[in-house]
């Protein structure tokens, strides 16, 4: 997979291309993929069978917070501060896609505030060598999924519904599940639209 | 464990693999540094610009996403296309994200191997050359295509610097018969403007005016704005040349006249006119003048030549004296044979006699082609070259290895040249031959502006910044000049060519609207994409000796034995520009319907003669050099001609376009037929100085069979009433209507009907203004990421595109009628293809869409099966988009993958984000403002869309118009489609100009 470099939001749009020749015969084709499975099926059976109890939850959450190149914390600047999610998200309220503040958009308040903590020396190291955060992505969709910010915003519906209680996590998770059955019962709750291409493309 | 059990957990293992594999790795979430002010990550940007992908100069709109190109559109506000693109402009994306592009300058060694070094190495090196080429007053020459603006003149400039002048303005097709007739005739040598709209008969010698002459984008849409019924008329218009072209399938009547004899073709109609006194104001003293030039044109003696008899010579020529105003255009074979001159001459004579100067054929305003080279210049620069005269060559996007007759010697000559420098975006044929090779920027990424007609100025601006790391030419010749520093060479001061181009348009702002700030009129001309006069009107009179000069030599060719082989630039591939374009490659060629090759169009009893059968591989040998082809049976070509259109056959010219390529793909067996200008005869012809497109050729059999690859079925409708037509007879109010369908049945229903509360999206297809362009198909792949899947693919029957353009063929076998039909899915309300899905994954929505989701799809294809049209298409790989086409996605349509079945949603993405801005608008939805791609670039606004539960939209109207039909009705399948059926004038009714239609109703008629 070839994920898109300018893509700056991390839609998927910018494309995945695949290696698997279009132009190979159909017949070795399907032997492949029938030994492929053979060697996942028996060689592999007692990892698999491992992945499937430690998918299932038994083991540990199901809702991982990785580290983030900044340790920053939404508990502090939603919770403590209550400054609002559509200050640095601005683009939520304008476009399908909320995306992240630029590093201007947090040098902003932090040439002067805090610029002592360490995590807030790691941003201005950031922006002295004009490097953007490489943060890591939590919340997504599928490639067939269109998700628009904008009319979620617009039909007032509040983030934490979505995002979980960002404001109390000071790395975050994802503590809601973003399945279509959630998507689906907000949507008869609240008379919004079901057809399948309201959220599919 | 039993084995039962073991079976069980293996399926449970295989499923839970899957779902340990799906989760993803960690992706990235990268902000920007200092946000940019134009760009709202998620919501497009648009950029206005001018396509280059022919010389036409076609406004364009780019619509970029987060700084990337992914479409291309039709600038409304540009007077040349107004909004359309075809569908070489709709692939320019596929030039910029070419795979194939160079991405470093390069150096050939000792070795004659090309060796990648940096900018500075490689201007420091060619600096030194200039340097040492000045000193010794040595001559540059310049080789460009059709260029115009700041960039053309910055070359003049910097070859005066050098000391040299000597600059060729470079295409194929450069018109050169036009304007020597027209310099004899009227003293304009210059392409004037063809008034289509207005005319009521259009006459066209060999003009091939909706494929690629001149402006087909424009001509297109005056042509159908000629052919609609308004006011109860509908303009007529009979081809006449040897092959039945894309305009000719257009034609009411195909006049088959052999090659070359089109000009004694005019000059009989001009002497019937003559004779009978019907011609429009000619004076008295010019009559007898034309009258003793035409005499000897009898209509025994055309007939004899060209087997079309005297009745129906006099009739044609009655019937174009009483067209008021009528319209005579030559182009094509007309154009580029023996006596082009004399025939464009007897052409504009005709136009003279029934007084369309000045009415259809205008002298204002004048087409910048006329400032091309002709072949004939080129001509002579080979000789130069060959002499020793030249001493550095510098070439940019041109070809002529590829498109000059291999007997010119272009080739060899590029060996007498010390210094041969190419700045282009790909390697091809020429470029392959160069010492340095600098990578230069594609137009999409550009600076610069167009003059396509005189007092068009149109304005190009980078739609992105650059995919490589190429330069813009303009700034890659400052900084030689400057490098290469001499007294003179310090006279460039500009910065940049954006200071170049911005002082020219400084000049500009000066004569056009001096009262406004320059500022201001270039932000405007930027986000219009140009500024756009109007031009005066000029007087011009016939000169009766130069008249006399063209007329000089004008007779039939005279038949050879052999067979006449006819070139003609192909409407994916123009003149061989196109083919490194996947899309191109992919899109079927309207007429034959094939992909992906090139071929020898031969009539079939030629066929039967010569013991040839479709797919044999002939070797095709013209005086000059031979070459292999595969055969094409076709009754599309008169007898004793042949025809094969250019722009395969490459060498070196990228994955695509040349199957010995390393990374060549799509092509299956490693063949593909040679190229067709190599056959050319070289002399240019006699009275222009243009290039010959027509030599005898023999063929011989190879005995070799060649796998074509059709999306063809069957040529012929079999009774089904896929493409209807109706006679302007029949449209008349109380005359029956005829239906060539099965009686359709009552409507019966196992389901209880839908619902659709607030819309049903419908469309309405004119095919009486379907040219079968094809421009629809590549607006479709570009929109909705519709991969391309290779010729082996294509002939299994497995092409992805959701619209096709069907071609099917009426009438006698040795002289079909044509007719086009856009195929897409039909969005039938009670659609076979929902019942049988046993996932749901197809269904009805309440809009009237028949909607595909793609993560439920499990790929039994029943749907596929079940679907009357045939417009399901199933995705057996995934396919790949080599890097960087991939970058051209559209983020808002899923990039599906194998197993998948995918059709047409109606750009269910473009509906959605149309409600999406009329709610934030708080307002409904304006009829018109929601296109789908197809419909969005068709040149001919055949294709409406809107909401049927609107009975005001244009939509809903035409599917109450008397020329409605559904396809395939009588299954009941209820289409959201209607198409409207095409005017065929009956046998007598093409000679009548008369449509008085419906009366009152003709405003339905509209389109």
């Amino acid at each position: 997979m070839v994920h898109n470099t300018i893509d700056m939001c991390g839609r998927k749009g910018g494309g995945v291309c695949r290696t698997a020749s279009p132009f190979a015969q159909p017949d070795r084709h399907t032997a492949r993929l029938v030994s492929t499975f053979r060697i996942i099926a028996i060689i592999l059976l007692p990892l698999v069978i491992f992945i499937t109890i430690a998918e299932s939850g038994v083991f540990r959450s199901r809702n991982e917070a990785p580290g983030q190149p900044i340790d920053f914390s939404h508990k502090i600047h939603a919770g403590n501060y209550q400054i609002s999610c559509l200050y640095c998200h601005t683009n939520a309220r304008r476009s399908p896609v909320a995306g992240v503040p630029s590093v201007q958009r947090c040098m902003g308040c932090h040439t002067i505030t805090a610029a002592d903590r360490p995590e807030v020396r790691k941003l201005k190291g950031y922006w002295d060598r004009q490097e953007p955060i490489p943060w890591i992505k939590i919340f997504g969709q599928p490639d067939f999924v269109a998700f628009s910010h904008v009319a979620h915003v617009r039909a007032h519906v509040a983030c934490e519904e979505c995002h979980g209680p960002v404001e109390t996590m000071d790395r975050v998770h994802k503590a809601v599940d973003l399945t279509m059955d959630r998507c689906l019962g907000c949507h008869r709750d609240r008379q919004a639209s079901i057809d399948c291409v309201t959220c599919h493309k | 464990m039993n084995r039962r059990d073991f079976f069980k957990l293996l399926g449970f293992g295989g499923a839970a693999t899957l779902t340990g594999c799906s989760s993803q790795a960690p992706e990235g979430l990268i902000p920007y540094l200092v946000p940019v002010e134009e760009i709202i990550p998620g919501q497009a940007t648009w950029y206005a610009t001018i396509c280059r992908e022919c010389p036409a100069g076609c406004g364009m709109l780019v619509k970029t996403l987060e700084g990337r190109a992914v479409k291309v559109e039709g600038n409304p506000d540009h007077p040349v296309n107004r909004g359309r693109l075809c569908g070489r402009g709709q692939a320019a994306l596929q030039g910029l994200y070419n795979p194939d592009r160079i991405r470093q300058p390069l150096l050939k060694d000792a070795s004659g191997q090309f060796k990648p070094l940096s900018w500075h190495d490689a201007e420091g090196w060619l600096a030194v050359r200039l340097k040492e080429l000045r000193a010794h007053r040595q001559e540059i020459v310049w080789l460009t295509p059709h260029l115009t603006g700041a960039l053309d003149q910055l070359i003049d400039r910097w070859l005066r610097a050098f000391g040299s002048q000597r600059r060729l303005r470079y295409e194929p097709f450069a018109y050169e018969a036009i304007k020597a007739a027209n310099k004899l005739l009227f003293g304009l040598e210059a392409i004037p403007t063809y008034d289509l709209q207005s005319s009521q008969l259009i006459f066209s010698f060999g003009s091939d005016f909706l494929d690629t002459w001149i402006s087909p984008v424009m001509y297109s849409r005056e042509f159908a704005a000629m052919r609609t019924c308004e006011a109860g008329h509908m303009g007529r218009f009979i081809f006449i040349g040897p092959r039945r072209s894309l305009t000719a399938a257009n034609a009411d009547r195909w006049v088959s006249v052999s090659p070359g004899s089109e000009g004694i073709m005019a000059a009989g109609m001009v002497r019937v006119i003559i004779a009978e006194g019907i011609d429009r104001g000619v004076p008295k003293g010019e009559i007898e003048r034309i009258k003793d030039l035409v005499d000897r044109y009898t209509p025994h003696l055309i007939s004899q030549t060209t087997g079309v008899t005297p009745a129906d010579l006099e009739g044609l020529a009655r019937l174009f004296a009483k067209a008021d105003p009528g319209l005579a255009l030559s182009g094509g074979a007309a154009e580029s044979g023996r006596y082009a001159t004399a025939t464009v001459a007897a052409v504009n004579l005709l136009n003279y006699v029934t007084g369309n100067i000045g009415r259809t054929v205008r002298f204002s305003p004048l087409s910048s082609l006329n400032r091309l080279s002709s072949h004939r210049d080129l001509v002579a620069l080979i000789q130069a070259m060959n002499d020793g005269e030249i001493s550095a060559l510098f070439l940019s996007e041109v070809n002529p290895v590829f498109s000059l007759p291999r007997s010119a010697g272009f080739e060899q000559a590029l060996d007498k040249v010390p210094l041969v420098v190419s700045c282009g975006s790909f390697m091809d044929e020429t470029t392959a031959k160069a010492t340095l090779v600098l990578p230069t920027h594609t137009p999409l990424e550009s600076w610069g502006d167009d003059e396509s007609w005189e007092g068009l100025y149109g304005l190009m601006q980078p739609a992105m910044e650059p995919v490589f790391g190429t330069k813009p030419l303009g700034d890659l010749m400052l900084s030689l000049a400057k490098r290469s520093s001499n007294s003179r060479a310090a006279a460039f001061t500009e910065e940049s060519f954006y200071e170049v181009l911005r002082n020219r348009w400084r000049k500009l702002h000066q004569r056009v609207r001096p009262e406004t700030e320059f500022e201001t009129f270039w932000s405007e001309a930027l986000q219009r994409g140009g500024v756009f006069q109007e031009t005066h009107p000029r007087r011009i009179s016939l000169n009766l000796g130069g008249l006399a000069k063209a007329f000089q030599g004008l007779q039939a060719l005279a038949r050879p034995d052999n067979l006449t082989l006819l070139l003609y630039p192909s409407i994916n591939h123009f003149d061989g520009r196109g083919a490194n374009r996947p899309w191109l490659q992919e899109l079927p060629d309207p007429l034959t319907q094939l992909t992906w090759d090139s071929w020898l169009e031969i009539h079939p009893e030629d066929a039967q003669r010569l013991a040839i059968s479709e797919g044999d591989l002939l070797k095709v040998q013209s005086p000059y050099d031979e070459i292999e082809l595969p055969a094409h049976l076709s009754a599309g070509v008169r007898r004793g001609t042949v025809a094969a259109p250019v722009g395969q056959g490459h060498t070196a010219y990228g994955r695509y376009a040349d199957p010995h390529n390393p990374n060549a793909v799509g092509f299956g067996e490693k063949r593909r037929g040679g190229n067709p200008f190599a056959l050319l005869p070289f002399e240019p012809e006699a009275g222009s100085g243009g290039l010959l497109l027509s030599t005898p050729v023999t063929l011989t059999n190879t005995g070799v069979k060649y796998p074509l690859a059709s999306v063809s079925g069957s040529a012929r409708q079999h009774d089904r009433g896929i493409a209807q037509a109706i006679s302007p007879a029949q449209l008349r109010p109380g005359e029956p209507k005829p239906n060539t369908q099965h009686p359709t049945p009552e409507a019966r229903q196992m389901y209880p009907p839908h619902e659709h509360p607030v819309h049903r999206w419908g469309m309405a297809i004119d095919l009486n203004a379907c040219t079968g362009c094809s421009a629809c198909v590549v607006a479709c792949y570009a929109e909705n990421n519709i991969p391309v899947v290779g010729k082996e693919q294509v002939a299994m029957g497995r092409e992805m595109s959701w619209i096709r353009i069907e071609r099917f063929e009426e009438g006698p076998a040795d002289r079909p009628g044509t007719r086009f039909i856009p195929m897409l899915c039909q969005h039938c309300d009670n659609a076979p293809c929902e019942p049988v899905c046993p996932v749901y994954a197809t269904l009805h929505n309440s809009e009237g869409l028949n909607i595909q989701v793609y993560n439920r799809c499990v790929g039994t294809r029943y749907c596929s099966n079940n679907c009357p049209y045939k417009v399901r298409r199933f995705n057996w790989f995934t396919y790949p988009w080599p890097e960087p086409l991939h970058l051209q996605l559209n983020p808002d349509v899923t990039v599906r993958e194998s197993g998948v079945m995918e059709k047409c949603t109606f750009c269910v993405q473009r509906i959605t984000a149309g409600k999406a801005k009329a709610k934030d608008e708080g307002r409904p939805i304006r009829d018109g403002e929601i296109e789908p791609a197809c419909a969005q670039t068709c040149p001919t606004n055949a294709i409406v869309f809107g909401d049927l539960k609107d009975p005001t939209s244009a939509v809903s109207r035409l599917s109450h118009n008397p020329r409605r039909y559904r396809v395939l009705e009588h299954l009941n399948t209820q289409p959201a489609i209607t198409y409207l059926k095409k005017i065929i004038p009956a046998n007598g009714e093409v000679s009548s100009l008369e449509f008085r239609g419906t009366g009152s109703t003709h405003n339905e008629l509209n389109t």
